[in-house]
């Protein structure tokens, strides 16, 4: 038997839930952290396994596929998959699980099996969402990854709001979840209406089938629509954002690392709002290229006006998720490998920000300015890994930040040309939100007593953070190990988008001709 | 012969490697270790400058192909960047000269920098520096040049904040790496519409590429670089930043300030020759801005106080006159000028720090009184004509205003009609509120509304109700009287408000902004 008929996706799904029941049933809190860890671990070599296992140059099709009925009457299916667009993600939900553990070691004061529990069953339902290619398991991952995130802020948050931004954060993401499912149904209608069949059997929820059915014209929009309004909300885009840094502020800054590290939401837009209503997609692009750009301008002027580290971080990638609509809103080969590209590097580069800023947090209790001011003499080794990182998130040739931007504002300025100089703008904002931040904590001369005291980073936070920062290096050297793995996914994608319009001009030249 | 051009910027770059990661691992750590770093380095830079000489000989005797691709660094569809050096011509002799520079202030910095704290991070900035600078000049395309250009602006930024605790150098660092930013908007620009108009950013196609261009293409092309060029090689308007970069130790200055970085503008210019040739328009600003350039700097230079700010000035004005003359189409002019120009001042930099024993002797000269005597050129002068409070004005405090506006904004509205509505959790925070509370001293939230929702939608519904039972309480009950009288008043003064605000000339211009944009 040839190793691709195990169930290697269920595997990696269900392999963290197992860890999380053995962590959280094991009474010796020493114990139960390193089941803890030891699951993350050996999912970090599953997922990377899973990456050796895939074919990237037949990304374009569904890979390590299971197949399962799950509601035959409804015609829902446990359907698992990966291909190039969706493969990046498992390593790096992994290893980002894997980063909030080891961070907080030591800095959860309660509940210490529960915490760890939950982070590995968010693990498990994050990389089922990046699997599944069934509408409705895709929906019902995407659910399932809230009651965590609900507990893990409200329970071992830092602020004293927590609670309120717990349930803050829950209520977007179930306001953006109707639209969602209406977006999900209708599709399953439409499928039933398109092959003409009973309606309970003719439904379809499967994404490969879909998106093979055509959509008719009036429901195109409405659709496109309910998708948008649906991730808009998890991506966050304005004005569905308010969540974010209010959750940064009070969640523990672990969790908020996952919560800026992975963006399921824009996610959701490359894989079902563009694919599945390709005609809107490609007349809207340009409204979606301007919401980008509001995005992106909107969020970086107010990110200069924070002076808490956190709550920057939470304006940065914002800003940075306007960015990268913009190249998705591109429809260019260039623009959205940026955006895969980008995606990656909120992972790396975004949350080790946040996790640099929770050790700061976790030493001092505040990354407020104004309790700051000359770290960089106290802590040195802090100060390297945080200046690596921020040159990285502004874009610096030699690290990640570099090619992804780069594609990205290639591709808007191919198609219009006004949302690349918008892009370049963004880029000096983000260069002086970051620097003029940096400059009041990390420069000058150090003014206040408690952080003569500060120790510097410790072994463990200095390899959990050298992974990232390895990576964002060889990654801007050698930019075309990623790119080459989603190469032919993104082709086939772009086809699947712009080859009916060009059918239909193609048809209509035609008509004109005699 | 043409591959020994990889390891000339490769040596430098390993070097400083392996400098950085000793001190960050502690191997290297103060005095004891002095040594090896400048040995590490110096020989690095001195091999590179061999191989750099040992290249211009072979391209002298014709053993040279011109260039070498090492492969793709980055390809998406067809767009495809190589990795790949140009072993010809003036990119070989630049390189030799840098080279050479480069290796003669890294052994004047062994003894200037001796014993001081930073002396290990200082070399192994510097040696990066050198990297970057070499693989600036010695990159077959613009990407890998901008590449070269970006990390030695930061090199830049890290040297000036060498003295990291001072609050001035952080200030600087920062002001100097923001307004170099400017440039690479330009630069990023400008090579996505070469790529998009030729389907290449290779130097040595551009000959044959700018053929097919139009004039406006051409031009749109040119003006985007030479803002790069510009704010690299601190023209009007960007020349502040360069007094600010003084900041760093005077080695530094030398190499970024006084003879190698801020060459980088020029060559740029003159690497774009085939396509400045199109462009009229582009070359007449190339003469305008280095003339205003040229005349700005001679006119500050006249009151600076200390050697170096006086250095910088007469830097500024010198790279002006090189822009005047590839307007004026004198390209080898300018390049014979740069050259020169480079190693002129290196020797003027180096001898700063000994300045008052050469003029012991031989005291400067004090101006022409007639033109001491003129007031208002006085101050100007001494003001730098006001550029870097221009800038303040026109773009740094409007767009902190905007910011703060928005950020007001953002809190206030947009939080507050996403939000959802307050939780009960929050209503006591403390002990004392909730003594308050039953002591019932909030009488206001006495009258509690009929219908409480949460979520958008409930919100939205309560919200309704709320407005219809007001309404209704208000006007149809009690009748029109001094209520409305009173809500006209408020609504008038909230729209005041509104209008003034909009009227402020930073709205105003983010709306002429916006509107060009989207006409664009």
């Amino acid at each position: 038997m040839s190793p691709t008929h195990y169930p290697f996706l269920s595997i990696i799904i269900l392999w963290p839930i197992f860890g999380a029941m053995a962590t959280s049933l094991v009474s010796d809190i020493k114990l139960s952290k390193r089941i803890a860890l030891g699951t993350a671990i050996i999912e970090c070599i599953l997922t990377l396994l899973v990456l050796g296992l895939f074919n990237s140059t037949e990304g374009n099709i569904y890979q390590l596929v299971e197949h399962y009925p799950w509601i035959p009457r409804l015609n829902i299916h446990y359907a698992l998959g990966v291909d190039g667009i969706s493969i990046l993600f498992l390593p790096m939900t992994a290893l980002l699980t894997l980063s909030a553990i080891i961070a907080s070691w030591n800095s959860v004061q309660q509940l210490h099996r529960q915490h760890f529990a939950l982070l590995l069953v968010l693990a498990g339902t994050t990389i089922g969402v990046f699997a599944a290619i069934d509408t409705m398991l895709f929906f019902l991952f995407w659910e399932l990854t809230l009651p965590p995130f609900f507990f893990l802020m409200g329970l071992w948050g830092i602020g004293p709001k927590r609670r309120s931004a717990a349930m803050k954060y829950t209520l977007f993401m179930l306001f953006g979840g109707v639209p969602l499912l209406f977006g999900i149904l209708i599709l399953a209608m439409n499928h039933a209406t398109a092959v003409n069949g009973p309606l309970p059997e003719a439904l379809s929820f499967d994404l490969i089938k879909l998106l093979e059915t055509p959509l008719a014209d009036h429901l195109q929009l409405v659709v496109f629509s309910l998708f948008l309004l649906g991730f808009s909300a998890k991506a966050p885009l304005v004005p569905f954002h308010t969540w974010l840094p209010t959750a940064t502020m009070e969640g523990p800054t672990q969790v908020t690392a996952l919560l800026i590290g992975l963006k399921l939401g824009l996610y959701g837009i490359l894989r079902l709002a563009l694919p599945l209503a390709p005609e809107a997609a490609v007349q809207y692009s340009w409204a979606l290229g301007i919401l980008g750009a509001i995005t992106l301008v909107y969020t970086g002027l107010i990110a200069s006006q924070q002076t808490n580290l956190r709550r920057l971080l939470a304006y940065a990638s914002i800003s940075h998720v306007g960015l990268v609509l913009i190249g998705i809103a591109s429809l260019t080969p260039q623009g959205l490998q940026g955006a895969l590209f980008q995606l990656v590097n909120f992972t790396l580069i975004s949350s080790s920000l946040m996790l640099i800023a929770g050790f700061i947090q976790h030493r001092l209790g505040s990354t407020e300015t104004l309790h700051l001011g000359g770290l960089a003499s106290v802590m040195p080794k802090l100060t390297c890994f945080y200046f690596l990182f921020m040159f990285a998130s502004i874009a610096l040739p030699g690290t990640s930040g570099f090619p992804a931007e780069l594609l990205l504002i290639f591709g808007a300025l191919n198609t219009h040309h006004s949302l690349g100089i918008t892009a370049l703008v963004g880029a000096v904002l983000s260069a002086a939100y970051m620097l003029a931040y940096s400059r009041r904590a990390f420069l000058g001369p150090v003014t206040r007593t408690a952080i003569h005291q500060l120790h510097d980073l410790r072994p463990r936070e200095i390899g959990l953070l050298s992974v990232p920062a390895l990576l964002i290096i060889i990654l801007g050297f050698a930019p075309a190990v990623l790119l080459k793995v989603n190469e032919t996914a993104i082709d086939a994608w772009l086809t699947h988008l712009l080859e009916p319009t060009k059918v239909e001009r193609n048809e209509i030249a035609q008509l004109n001709k005699p | 012969m043409d591959n020994l051009v990889v390891l000339i910027p490769l040596l430098p770059f390993s070097a400083a490697v392996l400098v950085a990661t000793g001190y960050i691992t502690g191997y290297i750590k103060g005095e004891a270790s002095e040594s090896s770093t400048a040995t590490i380095v110096n020989w690095a830079i001195n091999m590179s400058c061999l191989l750099a000489f040992t290249l211009l000989g072979a391209d002298l005797l014709h053993k040279n192909r011109g260039s070498l691709s090492l492969g793709s660094w980055l390809s998406s569809d067809d767009l495809n960047i190589e990795i790949n050096f140009i072993t010809h011509g003036f990119n070989v002799i630049l390189a030799a000269l840098f080279s050479l520079i480069l290796s003669i202030i890294l052994r004047f910095s062994v003894n200037y920098m001796h014993r001081e704290t930073g002396f290990h991070r200082f070399f192994a900035i510097i040696s990066l520096f050198a990297a970057a600078m070499l693989f600036l000049v010695l990159s077959g395309n613009a990407l890998g040049s901008f590449f070269g250009w970006e990390i030695a602006g930061l090199c830049s930024y890290l040297l000036i904040l060498y003295t990291y605790q001072r609050p001035s150098a952080s200030v600087n660092a920062t002001r100097v790496f923001i307004t170099n930013r400017f440039g690479d908007i330009g630069f990023i620009l400008g090579i996505s519409l070469t790529v998009a108009w030729t389907g290449s950013a290779n130097w040595l196609d551009l000959p044959r590429l700018a053929a097919e261009l139009s004039t406006s293409e051409a031009t749109a092309i040119a003006l985007c670089f030479s803002l790069a060029a510009f704010t690299k090689s601190a023209q009007v308007p960007f020349t502040p930043w360069l007094a600010r970069a003084m900041e760093g130790p005077t080695p530094s200055s030398t190499v970024f300030y006084g003879s190698v970085m801020i060459s980088a503008g020029v060559y740029l210019v003159c690497m774009l020759e085939p396509i400045f040739e199109k462009a009229p328009f582009a070359m007449a600003v190339l003469i305008v801005i280095g003339a205003i350039t040229a005349i700005h700097s001679y006119w500050v230079g006249l009151t600076q106080t200390d050697i170096k700010s006086s250095l910088a000035y007469a830097t500024a004005g010198q790279l002006g006159l090189m822009f005047v003359e590839c307007g004026l189409g004198y390209w080898s002019l300018a390049i014979w000028h740069l050259c020169a120009h480079a190693i002129v001042r290196c020797y003027s930099f180096l001898t700063a720090p000994s300045l008052m024993h050469s003029v012991k002797n031989n005291p400067i000269k004090p101006i022409h009184p007639a033109i001491a005597k003129i007031q208002w050129a006085y101050t100007a002068s001494l003001q730098r004509f006001w550029l870097d409070q221009l800038a303040d004005w026109m773009l740094v405090r409007p767009i902190r205003r905007l910011a703060h506006d928005l950020s007001y904004f953002d809190d206030h509205v947009v939080n507050h009609l996403m939000g959802i509505p307050t939780p009960t959790i929050n209503a006591i925070s403390s002990l004392a509120e909730l003594e308050e509370k039953l002591l019932g001293a909030h009488p206001e939230h006495s009258q509690r509304p009929f219908t409480s929702g949460s979520g958008i939608a409930g919100k939205i519904t309560s919200g309704f109700a709320g407005v219809v039972h007001w309404f209704e309480d208000r006007f149809i009950l009690r009748g029109i009287g001094k209520d409305a009288l009173h809500l006209g008043r408020q609504l008038g003064r909230i729209a005041n408000k509104f209008e003034l605000l909009v009227l402020r000339p930073r709205y105003l211009v983010l709306f002429i902004l916006t509107t060009l944009l989207l006409a664009f």
